[in-house]
């Protein structure tokens, strides 16, 4: 069989010495790097370039692939201890990862991540190998109509988001759509809100939108003395999750890696848009919906699975068809291409030891993740008793230096500051930042697309309704909006009740 | 002569001889910044990656690629204009943000001739119109033929408003006759994808990264903008050859602030044509798709000033 003797092929290519070492060294690097908020994985990735050099190409794309999924795993723990994201893609962890530090169930919350995030990633793996070549093609299936009613539904998903109530949640989705507007308009080439500052110009950085609402406005508020000190509460707890918290997250674990591995193929969507994405869908799904965000143990679930798959899956259109997704998958093509290969359609042909090498040491790689991840727990949980006044200038300075590193920018950094007192005064006034940071990444998509598609239909906006795949994921947004406006259940008992009179009389 | 004098005669010969040397030597003594106005990952930014790791090698200091992209390259060049010109912060100049952005952003606050030192060309690549199997044309002619029978038919995928795609599919245009429909992108990556989902017919971009869906099949090279064929695609004609004057070169080089002494400016630049002299660099040049004629560095001064000159008409054609 094709699949068996491609897998042993991969076996082959990644369990040797060297590429087990390479392999290792990045999920480490990776693991550190995304707990350290602000510290992405494309710092690291640029700054393991030049090692790349040196070795030979399947093992500097199995090192940097590495970095960039253990960065995933790590990304959640300063979320769950500090409310503090170490990775955008981590945002959604925070609104059930701190409740549940809070409540002392710390142990438990890290516990379920790394499980999940391992479960996602596996779930990518398998799909990645079952369906790579069909997946690069569904993916070109995707139109930019289809891309405009996939962002329309993740916004109607994400409206439920936040805990304070659908219409602060809209409202925040409203000024995160208004803040992605900023920089140059693509159709026209003009500059929108730029204020004349040229830094503006392509639009403000997510990093930065989402290390100023989340981390520094989480130091100021703590500063303040809002949030309790919960060091004590937070070392006792448990490791394990009980029975019922198994049985609670694995179904929740499933829909998750789904959505990951969806939104992972999508090139250009990526990690960010499957966490909140999957969270807002089992938000509407779920039974114990009224505990999200108030440390349900699915909430941590969810994202955690969702984004690992996308990061594994998000390689699907990278090496199948050549083109990168995002910034730091366009920094691993260009490890191939110090070494001669230039990433196309053929490179799994061309290369089948590379593409299927890199396949197996993701299994590989996530072992060693779980395996580094579960005894750090203890200690990533006794970070709790380091003082405020040393963690949180910490956190601060590490939050300037990541975001300074990837776009070598002091205004970058003045622009996070100023985004983490916006993030303090809207929380101040019970406004979450959760939806406005959907709103921002979700929104200027959503605009390009949807005018590209007017643009390729001359103006005919029934493109939306007359394309199969936009007329489902149009449907099924405006069921979920239904569903959430309309009084269903009063009518449903309204009903039950109407019939009993009947039977009764 | 007695051993004293023959002391101070050495002495006096050896200040003689090491005196300019060390003139020379005092740069670099501490790491030279290379600025690049491209996130990390695209061919630019290995291009400084491989040199910078060349010229750290041969001059004993630390040659560091620092990335700042944004707004055309604006954002970097402008960084390089402030920086001392003291040999100690470079850039990888491109065509940019030194023929193209600063005639389309009337603000950009430099001079892309008089504000920097031009000193080193490194290399140029070109530009090529490639069509999608399902168009049907073969060759430029007939796809002009199909074009004008057809006038708004056709869409083209460029990587921006602005961008060289945009700027010479206007050119294109004007100069058959043939009337497109142009599609605007974030970036190249972006329109390729949907390039190969079939969704822009034809596409305006940069000749190396589409030679894999040139081998593959689904893209056909009609032409390319070189003043004279390519040897990554022999057999493809370019825009001149085919009666349009259509020439489009998106040249690579190193740059300074104005102002840097002329033997920092020469120790860099013999440097350099060294480095891109050696097996390997030329090799990576060669898999990149980036065609070197070796300029000095007076010619290179010139050829920038040219570029602006040629792209002026252009740009102002896009920016109404």
């Amino acid at each position: 069989m094709d699949l068996l003797a491609n897998l042993a092929l991969g076996l082959a290519t990644a369990a040797t010495a060297q590429n087990l070492f390479y392999c290792f060294v990045g999920v480490f690097l990776g693991t550190f790097i995304g707990v350290l908020p602000g510290v992405g994985p494309l710092a690291a990735v640029a700054m393991l370039l030049p090692v790349s050099f040196y070795l030979p190409p399947e093992t500097a794309l199995v090192m940097l692939a590495g970095v960039y999924y253990g960065a995933e795993y790590g990304g959640s723990i300063a979320s769950i201890l500090l409310n503090i994201p170490g990775t955008p893609s981590a945002s959604v962890t925070c609104l059930d990862g701190y409740p549940m530090a809070q409540q002392g169930r710390a142990g438990v919350a890290l516990f379920s991540t790394a499980i999940a995030s391992m479960f996602g990633a596996m779930f990518g793996v398998v799909v990645m190998v079952l369906l790579a070549p069909k997946l690069a093609e569904f993916a070109l299936l995707f139109q930019p109509a289809e891309y405009f009613s996939v962002m329309v539904l993740g916004l109607v998903a994400a409206s439920v988001v936040s805990s304070s109530g659908a219409v602060r949640g809209l409202m925040m989705v409203c000024l995160g759509i208004l803040l992605g507007t900023v920089g140059v308009d693509v159709n026209s080439g003009e500059t929108r809100f730029t204020g004349g500052i040229q830094e503006l110009r392509d639009g403000v950085s997510l990093v930065v939108v989402a290390m100023g609402l989340f981390g520094i406005s989480e130091v100021m508020v703590s500063l303040r003395g809002a949030t309790q000190s919960y060091a004590g509460a937070g070392l006792t707890g448990r490791l394990l999750p009980t029975r019922s918290e198994w049985q609670r997250s694995f179904m929740p674990a499933i829909r998750g890696s789904t959505v990951g591995s969806f939104f992972g193929t999508l090139p250009g969507t990526g990690q960010t848009v499957a966490s909140f994405v999957g969270y807002a869908l089992e938000k509407r799904v779920n039974r114990n919906r009224a505990e999200f965000g108030k440390g349900a143990i699915e909430g941590v679930v969810v994202p955690e699975s969702a984004n690992n798959a996308a990061a594994q899956t998000a390689f699907i259109p990278t090496l199948t068809l050549g083109i990168p997704g995002s910034t730091t998958m366009a920094l691993m093509l260009g490890a191939l291409m110090i070494h001669g290969i230039t990433p196309g359609p053929r490179l799994i042909a061309e290369h089948p030891d590379l593409f299927w090498g890199l396949v197996v040491s993701f299994v590989f790689g996530n072992i060693f993740l779980l395996i580094l991840n579960i005894p750090l727990i203890g200690i990533w949980v006794r970070l709790l008793r380091v003082p405020h006044y040393y963690l949180y200038p910490t956190v601060i300075v590490l939050i300037c230096v990541g975001v300074f590193g990837i776009s070598n920018s002091l205004t970058d950094v003045w622009a996070t500051l100023t985004f983490g007192v916006i993030g303090y005064v809207l929380r101040l006034f019970r406004f979450e930042p959760a939806p406005m940071l959907i709103g921002f990444v979700l929104g200027p998509m959503m605009e390009e697309y949807f005018r590209r598609a007017m643009l390729l239909s001359r103006g005919d906006p029934t493109v939306f309704i007359s394309r199969p795949g936009s007329a489902a994921l149009l449907a099924v947004a405006a069921f979920l909006l239904a569903a959430t406006i309309l009084p269903w259940k009063q009518w449903v008992l309204q009903g039950m009740s109407a019939v009993r009179n009947v039977g009764l009389k | 002569m007695n051993r004293r004098t023959l002391l101070a005669l050495s002495a006096a010969t050896f200040t003689a001889v090491a005196m300019p040397a060390l003139a020379q030597s005092d740069w670099p003594e501490r790491p030279v910044r290379i600025l690049v106005s491209f996130p990390p990952g695209g061919s630019s930014d290995l291009v400084a990656r491989l040199l910078s790791e060349k010229l750290s090698a041969s001059l004993g200091a630390q040659f560091v690629v620092e990335n700042k992209p944004g707004a055309a390259g604006t954002v970097a060049a402008s960084a390089l204009q402030q920086a001392e010109p003291d040999g100690y912060t470079l850039m990888l100049s491109n065509l940019t943000p030194f023929s193209v952005a600063p005639i389309r952003f009337p603000d950009t606050p430099y001079d892309p001739i008089a504000d920097f030192d031009h000193i080193t060309y490194v290399g140029t690549v070109h530009l090529g119109l490639f069509a999608a199997p399902i168009v049907g044309a073969t060759d430029l002619a007939s796809f002009v033929e199909m074009a004008k029978a057809d006038p708004g038919k056709f869409e083209y995928g460029s990587s921006g408003v602005g961008s060289w795609g945009h700027i010479i599919a206007e050119q294109f245009q004007d100069e058959t006759g043939a009337e497109l429909f142009h599609i605007p992108y974030k970036g190249s990556g972006p329109m390729r994808l949907d390039f190969m989902g079939g969704v822009v017919p034809m596409i305006f971009d940069a000749v190396p990264q589409n030679l894999p869906a040139v081998e593959d099949g689904t893209a056909i090279p009609l032409a390319v903008s070189a003043p004279e064929r390519i040897a990554s695609l022999p057999d493809v004609p370019t825009f001149v050859e085919s009666g349009y004057d259509i020439v489009a070169e998106n040249w690579l080089g190193v740059s300074a602030p104005a102002g840097v002494p002329a033997e920092i400016k020469a120790k860099l630049d013999a440097a350099l044509l060294d480095a891109m002299e050696m097996q390997d660099v030329q090799a990576q040049f060669d898999s990149w798709g980036l065609i070197r004629k070796p300029k000095t560095s007076a010619e290179f001064s010139t050829y920038v000033a040219e570029q602006l000159t040629q792209w002026t008409p252009l740009v102002e054609a896009v920016s109404k």
